[in-house]
């Protein structure tokens, strides 16, 4: 009854519209997650929806594929109600979804993931893996992608699965719209290209993109529209256009950003804390050599796959090397694993938080105190629960870490918050060296500037930090120097005024062709 | 989710991992299965860690010895290891023996492999308990039925005809622990038909098992005036919870079998008495058919290697000891 | 302090020293079924279930699996499991009585071998884990079958008997009675899962224990050494199994080379009973002690009632069930809030 009440007060049902939400409500204990949502995806446009974390955007997503049931409020797919109860349901009725975390089975192949619970059949039994792969292969070159149908998912690059998970939603005939969440989080930018060149070959008078993105700037080249969603609320919905980045921020977060701020603190007369040269590693990277400063905020950027995470892994000795030179402090150290790492005051906060980072099922005090446990919270080998509490108490004001209670599981906090939390656990073990990969990835923009102000603090405070990172915006707001690195190997160190977009993406495109590359190229 | 459900796996896995175990293959005479001269006999028991297995090869291998044939023993971890058993019965034809000794743990599953030793001509001699089929020229085992039945006049006697009798068994698959119970209980029916008899439990022959059983009838029957215990392994179970609710002397608990336990608590007046079967005889008498056989004789179908009942007042007598093991 | 989303403050501060709250519910949950069931038997049988006499041999019987599920529960909290206990437990048996009546090494030395020699079962199951990587199936189920062959080789596929008039003061470990009324093998389970409760809560092995279990690639990231904490982890799980050797030779007087096999899946039915999960990085000591006296309740009880032996592993098949599904129903709703 509340249903049609609420359809009636918000606006009847336009035909013309591809896809269309009215009035939508959703309510969890205690949080109400979605209010009057709209939402107008029009023929043949892609239509950008943005919102911070918590806006809501998830939830609709999951009401839309049936996964959620809503309380209020309807949906129209190509004119018709939709009503459906499950992903699969909303897939025949011609929504796809993409999700953020990916959905496919690693084990098996491409071919075998695209057509999974689909697979051509006879006798209603024996599968067809000829028929099935030679399906794949036209269907990916119809989409223009470089995949090799037999492949195991788990042996691609991120970047290569997200295309076949997009290739499976293409794979249904019926497919009208198109809805993604966050696809180009682990993307670079040649990738991104791709992307989108993919969604504009999709788009036809008959279908639509719904593309979720943190990424203003990805918006504003690939969105027609952006509607701006808020804590469960509609905000707006404009052309994209006649739309700055400011005023869409500002809508999202309530206030206005300055997105063109620049590193803090550069100086270049600082002593070297950590001399890295001649390292190299079996799979990927050869004779990377650097110098960071203290102080220092070191970018690195470069393509998806250049090894930059790699490099990260090999100082803190989670991965084999086949050389190294490290020297820290002026003294030659060998570091072989993680834990001698952090008792040299190394820390490494992962690009994965979830799995590399965090322990999700423990609180956060325990994520805060785990490196120092040995050192700092105990006496004659027990624990002191209450010095835990406390340590992470005052990180919790320190670092204003949002959780009602430190302990409280880690789990319930947002991105930002949790990767606070990390954070906070090598400033507990008073770490000198943090190196962090991805430090904003999944993060919403008004968490992002916290962790960015927090990053120009400590390193203001004398602590050294090496930041990994995808976004060029980022590493050009937040580096001293640039390493740029490609295909396992450092292309270029630029100095704040030298880095540039352009810059840095010449020498993250920059391929030594003499040189046979040990692993798969980035790009598709 | 993933992890969990292979801890389900684990469940399922280890369980039957836990039946499949380990045996072993003893080569009693010297120089294996290859013997040019001696014939070889090849003997697949039960079991292979108890001690009454232990007389029932000590047995054979004598015999083996006087006759001038070899032997080999082997049998699975557990008496509920009926497919480890198939497999070594398999095995066993394929190493072409003179003639076989075997004891079942389930007759019916070992038919079609003795059929394929009948048609290799190979003759099969059972021991222990019975094979349901025709194929064995002659059976030679301990008469479990009667022998239990022999324990349950004995009980009759000693508690006076009146009261609650508990019963343990080490199994209800195997045919001795079925013989045994139902002897038993026939047994206690007829000669004293007032006492109750409880329902039977079963403690795996385990010791620990049994004896956590026998505390639970202890305590559970007040009238109870004694315990029925048909094998080594449930007896000593039986006899440690006895001392354990302090009631040792006071309860009647008839054994089956021997070993070190059973013979010093009927030294010491725990356990009143116990039959014994003569497991050294059956050794014996396997090995001695076999050549028989082999020698083209006729045998009875039925060799009855007889049991005894012995108690604080016959057990040094030498006919008793020299069936006894420890 | 505390807001719509989160346990009340009160619930928190308790929680504070044995982890999470959701644990405290998981064994406000066992040990009411746990009561409910001793009740149920009381009003079966009031006379004989609920009297002190049966109450002893209730927990004299859980001792010996109780020990084993200990050591268990901190390998399974790592997200591992161990097959070994159980025929681990016989060949400690047989070590014991090795050392102690072959080789008239003294009793108290004896027994610290015995406890020693299980570590070190224990160690390698831990090496094969942690160095080698073997999945802790595979490890602990090829030492479950090692343990067993050993058990057999060094005893001669013999029991070795402790003869009562030399070796009183060892089978006194079990059976004697320090409290009058209680046999001794009670007061050292007890003692032993206080040790295990402190080593859990209060102590760096049971903190990384907890967080492997979680996370063991993060935790190592965060610059614990892993390797080196689940090698402990396996070991200290040994020593329980050691314990538990000593125990029940001592209870029988005898080390019985041929049982063993089926303890270990009756020590991890104890660990799940109680709340642990499979899955690792959550569980809790007490829940084991109840998930321990469960079992010996139900099967003490069915006895008692006379119950046809067939149903009683039935009945306790579905416990295990009912068990699980309410954990999961549980986390699933957690899951949705």
């Amino acid at each position: 009854m509340t249903t049609t009440e609420t359809a009636a007060a918000t606006g009847a049902h336009n035909a013309e519209l591809l896809l269309q939400v009215e009035g939508v409500e959703k309510s969890f204990p205690g949080v109400k997650a979605l209010e009057d949502m709209r939402l107008d995806l029009r023929r043949g446009e892609v239509l950008g929806l943005v919102g911070e974390n918590g806006a809501g955007k998830s939830t609709l997503m999951k009401l839309l594929t049936g996964i959620y049931t809503r309380e209020a409020g309807d949906f129209w797919l190509d004119g018709q109600p939709l009503q459906v109860t499950s992903p699969k349901e909303a897939q025949e009725a011609g929504l796809a979804i993409i999700h953020q975390e990916l959905n496919l089975v690693p084990h098996l192949t491409v071919a075998e993931n695209i057509w999974l619970g689909r697979e051509p059949v006879t006798g209603g039994f024996f599968t067809q893996p000829g028929a099935q792969v030679q399906k794949t292969r036209e269907l990916l070159s119809q989409l223009g992608m470089h995949i090799d149908a037999k492949a195991p998912v788990s042996s691609l690059p991120v970047a290569k699965q997200q295309m076949v998970e997009i290739a499976k939603a293409l794979s249904f005939s019926s497919t009208k719209v198109l809805i993604m969440d966050e696809p180009t989080a682990a993307l670079n930018e040649a990738e991104v290209d791709q992307l989108h060149e993919l969604i504009r070959r999709f788009i036809t008078p008959q279908t639509g993109v719904v593309y979720i993105s943190h990424r203003m700037a990805e918006l504003k080249r690939i969105a027609d529209r952006i509607t701006v969603i808020r804590d469960g609320h509609y905000i707006d919905t404009m052309p994209m256009a006649e739309t700055s980045l400011d005023q869409v921020i500002s809508k999202m977060v309530g206030r206005s950003i300055n997105t063109e701020a620049r590193p803090e603190g550069v100086r270049d007369d600082r002593p070297i804390v950590l001399s890295v040269s001649d390292l190299s590693t079996k799979a990927l990277l050869q004779d990377v050599a650097f110098d960071l400063h203290r102080g220092e905020v070191l970018g690195f950027a470069g393509l998806m796959g250049a090894g930059r995470t790699e490099v990260a892994r090999a100082i803190v000795g989670a991965d084999p090397v086949t050389s190294a030179d490290v020297i820290l402090n002026g003294n030659r150290v060998t570091i072989s694993n993680p834990a001698q790492a952090a008792h040299h005051g190394i820390g490494y906060l992962s690009e994965d938080r979830k799995r590399m980072g965090l322990m999700l099922s423990l609180p956060v005090s325990h994520n805060i105190a785990v490196s120092s446990l040995s050192e700092r919270f105990t006496r004659f080998g027990f624990l002191r629960n209450k010095a835990i509490i406390e340590a992470a108490e005052a990180a919790r004001k320190l670092l204003s870490i949002k959780t009602p209670d430190v302990n409280q599981l880690v789990k319930y906090l947002s991105g930002g918050n949790q990767q606070k939390a990390i954070i906070a656990r090598w400033l507990v073990k008073d770490c000198d060296i943090l190196i962090f990969d991805e430090p904003t990835r999944g993060i919403d923009v008004g968490a992002k500037e916290e962790i960015y102000q927090l990053l120009n603090k400590l390193a203001s405070q004398g602590k050294s930090i090496i930041m990994i990172s995808s976004e060029l915006p980022e590493i050009l707001r937040m580096s001293h120097r640039v390493v740029v690195m490609a295909d396992g190997r450092i292309t270029g160190i630029l100095s704040a005024a030298e880095a540039t977009q352009e810059t840095i993406m010449r020498l993250a495109t920059h391929r030594d062709d003499a040189v046979t590359t040990k692993t798969e190229k980035a790009g598709i | 989710m993933r992890k969990i459900s292979m801890g389900l796996v684990a469940f399922g896995v280890a369980a039957s991992m836990s039946l499949a175990a380990c045996s072993t293959g003893t080569p009693a005479a010297s120089g294996g299965a290859s013997g040019a001269a001696k014939p070889y006999i090849a003997i697949i028991s039960k079991g292979f860690q108890h001690q009454f297995w232990q007389a029932v090869k000590k047995g054979a291998e004598q015999q083996a010895a006087k006759d001038g044939v070899e032997i080999t023993f082997e049998g699975p971890a557990s008496e509920s290891e009926v497919e480890n058993q198939m497999t070594m019965l398999t095995n066993a034809l394929a190493k072409k023996p003179a003639a076989l000794g075997f004891a079942a743990l389930d007759s019916k599953a070992a038919a079609p492999v003795l059929q394929q030793f009948k048609d290799a001509n190979i003759p099969v001699i059972a021991f222990d308990s019975g094979v349901d089929s025709d194929i064995p020229v002659t059976t030679a085992a301990t008469d479990n039925k009667a022998a239990a039945a022999e324990a349950a006049k004995h009980m009759c006697t000693l508690i006076g005809s009146a009261g609650t009798v508990g019963v343990m068994v080490h199994d209800q698959t195997s045919r001795t622990g079925q013989d045994r119970r139902d002897g038993f209980i026939e047994g206690m029916k007829a000669t004293c038909p007032d006492v109750k008899v409880l329902e039977p439990q079963y403690g795996k022959g385990d010791p620990n098992i049994s004896a956590d059983i026998a505390s639970s009838i202890i305590e559970a029957n007040k009238d109870l005036k004694g315990i029925f215990l048909a094998n080594e392994g449930t007896a000593i179970g039986g006899i440690k919870a006895a001392k354990e609710k302090g009631v040792d002397g006071k309860l009647v608990l008839i054994g089956f079998d021997s070993g070190s336990d059973q013979i010093a608590a009927i030294n010491d007046g725990t356990m009143a008495g116990a039959i014994t079967q003569n497991p050294v005889g059956i050794g014996e008498q396997v090995v001695a058919n076999a050549v028989k056989a082999l020698k083209g004789e006729t045998l009875p179908k039925v060799v009855d290697t007889g049991y005894y009942w012995y108690d604080k007042t016959n057990i040094n007598e030498a006919k008793i000891q020299a069936v006894l093991y420890k | 302090m505390s807001t719509k989303t989160n346990p009340p403050a009160a619930v928190l501060a308790v929680a504070e020293k044995t982890g999470g709250w959701r644990e405290r519910v998981q064994q406000l949950f066992a040990l009411a079924g746990l009561v409910l069931i001793f009740i149920v038997f009381s009003i079966a049988r009031p006379q004989i279930f609920p009297s002190w006499s049966n109450v002893t041999a209730i927990l004299f019987s859980a001792t010996v699996v109780g020990l084993l599920a200990l050591g268990v529960t901190l390998v399974i909290i790592t997200s591992g499991i161990d097959l070994s206990v159980g025929t681990g437990m016989t060949l400690t048996a047989v070590m014991a009585a090795t050392f102690i009546v072959n080789w008239h090494i003294p009793i108290w030395l004896g027994v610290i071998m015995t406890l020693l020699f299980g570590a070190l079962i224990g160690l390698i199951n831990g090496v094969n884990v942690a160095v080698f990587g073997l999945p802790p199936f595979i490890a602990t189920l090829a030492m479950m079958l090692v343990a067993q062959g050993l058990a057999l080789v060094i005893s001669n596929a013999a029991p070795i008997y402790f003869d009562p008039e030399n070796f009183s003061a060892y089978l006194w470990l079990s059976t004697g009675k320090l409290v009058p009324g209680l046999p001794n093998a009670v007061l050292v389970f007890a003692l032993a899962a206080v040790v295990a409760f402190i080593l859990l809560n209060k102590t760096l092995l049971g903190r990384y224990d907890i967080s492997i279990g979680s996370n063991e690639e993060a935790t190592a990231l965060s610059g614990i050494n892993t390797k080196k904490w689940t090698m402990i982890i396996y070991a200290v799980a040994g020593l329980f199994t050691g314990l538990a050797g000593v125990m029940i030779s001592a209870r029988l007087g005898s080390a019985q080379p041929s049982t063993g096999a089926g303890y270990e899946l009756q020590a991890i039915a104890a660990v799940v009973i109680g709340g642990t999960s499979l899955s690792g990085g959550k569980g809790t000591i007490v829940g084991t002690v109840i998930g321990a006296l469960i079992i010996a309740v139900i099967n003490n009880g069915l006895q008692i009632m006379s119950v046809r032996q067939e149903w009683q592993n039935v009945i306790l098949g579905l416990v295990i069930l009912v068990v699980v599904f309410i954990d999961q129903f549980r986390a699933r709703q957690a899951a949705t809030t």
